[in-house]
């Protein structure tokens, strides 16, 4: 469905994407990670039409994302990274236009949608709250039911409650055999959503795997309080785990696989507290590509 | 041509030209009503009282004998051409540079609007919107100067003046709308897109100052005519057609830069 060979797209400054090859199928949703400038946006242009590439190819659907842009876009929905909506309107107007300029008939979506985000298109786009925008720019970008989506950070700005509808959005759109591409910099996001995901770091595709091969290698981390730390540092480690001492708290790192065990063990310390440590995207990308080395 | 998208931009942009238009029309309906058949010596006599050179650089010319002249130098010398300049300024940086700049314009291209088809819509609006400004103030000037002094306006040749100072106009708007067009940055665009007509507005009004320097007027696209000529009954029809192509020219070389141009929104 969405096929990116040798794309390389550069800008003045340097920067730029280079070389990425990727095939998205029908049906499948592909999370997009990278660091933020590694790159994500740039691909997301090319695959919009905004700017020609400098080298290779890109297509939707067979057709080339710049020259036949206006076809692609008839079954293609797109949500902005950072949204600037046409100026001096009601969200409700240019939901409307939307309508219009896509010969849409039935509203029926759209409805859904707006209630689903519980979001009110109302008043001058100008007043609206980042939140509120990013609600309109989801609408805009689904209320069509198009088959192929393109998502730059859909949930940025939404509250966890929003977030977390817009991931069962996303759920159900997959259900019904869309195919997506979003972009992030959240995994969990990606986690709970994507069937593959690539990863890009400054303009080069690193990584492409499935979600499964990812969170298994992907290690997790634990930060635990007991009465003695030294003397928990030294028996987990001994048990053969990644245990050390951190601003007087026991961090451990386990990969998913030794999670059984690693509990087990945990049962033989006195435990005043025990924490999952969140863990960012450049975490989860160092192990990933420390593990893949080895392999 | 996208209907939607035309109905857009009336909607975005009614109140800039409602505001020109209305202070046009108040503007030409002092200057009518100013006028008095009896009074053309006592206004000549007026005249010399500022010197000569800033009355011509002004438009101001010191020998009419009619109203068709009155408005001739002193409505369409400078005035017909400045203000229609800040309108087309305005709507042509908002029309495209700044819409490219904010990144609003992702909101039109990611709908199934192809390039060529939101330059050729947004130039339609610039450029009618334009014509049914000046075509309000013909009629208004008309009514008006007819309603107050029935003999003294010369209503042909009035129509052809303004069909040239439309014309002129529509190419100053094809100027800052190209350079929209090349700019993604509201600032160069704006500098462009003004800097170049108000430069052409100087050289005209230099021009005229003295005879030494009326090469200057030549290369400038507002020295091509004398609108005192045309009032007393003279065709620009070569000019006209020049206005013409250089229209058709700048509007093809804005949707062919657009067409391909790289817009990192």
């Amino acid at each position: 469905m969405i096929k990116v060979t040798d794309l390389t797209l550069k800008y003045r400054s340097g920067k730029g994407v280079f070389d990425l090859n990727f095939e998205i199928k029908k049906g499948e949703v592909v999370g997009y990670l990278g660091p933020n400038g590694a790159g994500k946006t740039t691909t997301i242009r090319a695959l919009m039409g905004f700017i020609k590439q400098d080298d290779g190819s890109a297509s939707i659907n067979g057709l080339d994302t710049f020259a036949d842009a206006p076809e692609i876009m008839k079954n293609l929905g797109y949500l902005p990274g950072e949204i600037t909506f046409l100026e001096g309107m009601t969200g409700e107007e240019y939901l409307n236009y939307l309508a219009e300029v896509r010969g849409m008939k039935d509203l029926k979506r759209q409805r859904e949608l707006i209630k689903m985000f519980e979001f009110s298109p109302k008043g001058n786009i100008k007043k609206y709250s980042k939140g509120m925008k990013q609600k309109l720019g989801i609408v805009a970008a689904f209320m069509h039911d198009p088959d192929v989506l393109i998502l730059d950070e859909p949930t940025s700005g939404l509250d966890p409650l929003m977030q977390n509808r817009f991931v069962e959005l996303i759920q159900e759109e997959k259900r019904r055999g869309k195919t997506i591409l979003m972009s992030s910099h959240m995994f969990e996001e990606i986690e709970r959503t994507c069937d593959h995901v690539l990863i890009i770091k400054e303009g080069h595709l690193v990584a492409s795997a499935d979600i499964e091969t990812l969170k298994n290698s992907q290690r997790k981390g634990y930060e635990i309080k007991t009465k003695d730390n030294a003397q928990a540092v030294t028996l987990l480690t001994k048990l053969g785990f990644d245990a050390k001492l951190v601003n007087d708290i026991v961090e451990v790192y386990i990969t998913g696989e030794s999670t059984d065990q690693f509990i087990k063990s945990c049962s033989m310390l006195h435990i005043d507290s025990f924490d999952v440590k969140s863990q960012s995207l450049e975490d989860v990308f160092m192990h990933y590509y420390a593990k893949g080395a080895n392999v | 041509m996208s209907f939607a998208l035309f109905k857009l931009s009336i909607k975005k942009n009614w109140l800039l030209f409602v505001i020109f238009t209305l202070v046009l029309m108040m503007y030409s309906g002092v200057m009518i009503s100013m006028y008095s058949p009896e009074n053309v010596q006592n206004l000549m006599q007026m005249f010399e009282l500022f010197p000569p050179e800033m009355m011509k650089a002004f438009g101001f010319a010191s020998a009419f004998t009619d109203m068709t002249g009155y408005l001739a130098s002193w409505l369409y010398g400078l005035l017909m051409v400045g203000f229609p300049m800040v309108y087309s300024i305005l709507l042509a940086n908002k029309l495209v540079a700044k819409s490219v700049d904010t990144g609003s314009i992702a909101c039109l291209l990611s709908t199934p609007t192809s390039r060529v088809k939101i330059i050729i819509t947004k130039a339609v609006y610039a450029l009618l919107s334009l014509t049914v400004m000046l075509a309000i103030l013909f009629a208004f000037n008309v009514l008006i100067g007819k309603a107050m002094f029935p003999n003294d306006l010369n209503v042909e040749a009035f129509l052809n003046l303004n069909i040239t100072v439309l014309l002129v106009n529509l190419v100053v708007m094809c100027i800052s709308f190209f350079f929209s067009c090349v700019f993604s940055d509201s600032k160069l665009s704006i500098g462009f897109g003004a800097g170049i007509p108000i430069a052409f507005l100087l050289l005209k009004m230099l021009g005229d100052v003295s005879d030494k320097v009326e090469i200057l007027k030549k290369i400038s696209i507002f020295g091509w005519y004398d609108p005192m000529s045309i009032a007393a009954g003279n065709t620009v029809w070569v000019v006209n057609g020049v206005y013409l192509i250089i229209i058709v020219i700048l509007l093809s070389l804005s949707v062919i830069i657009f067409k391909q141009k790289r817009l990192a929104i």
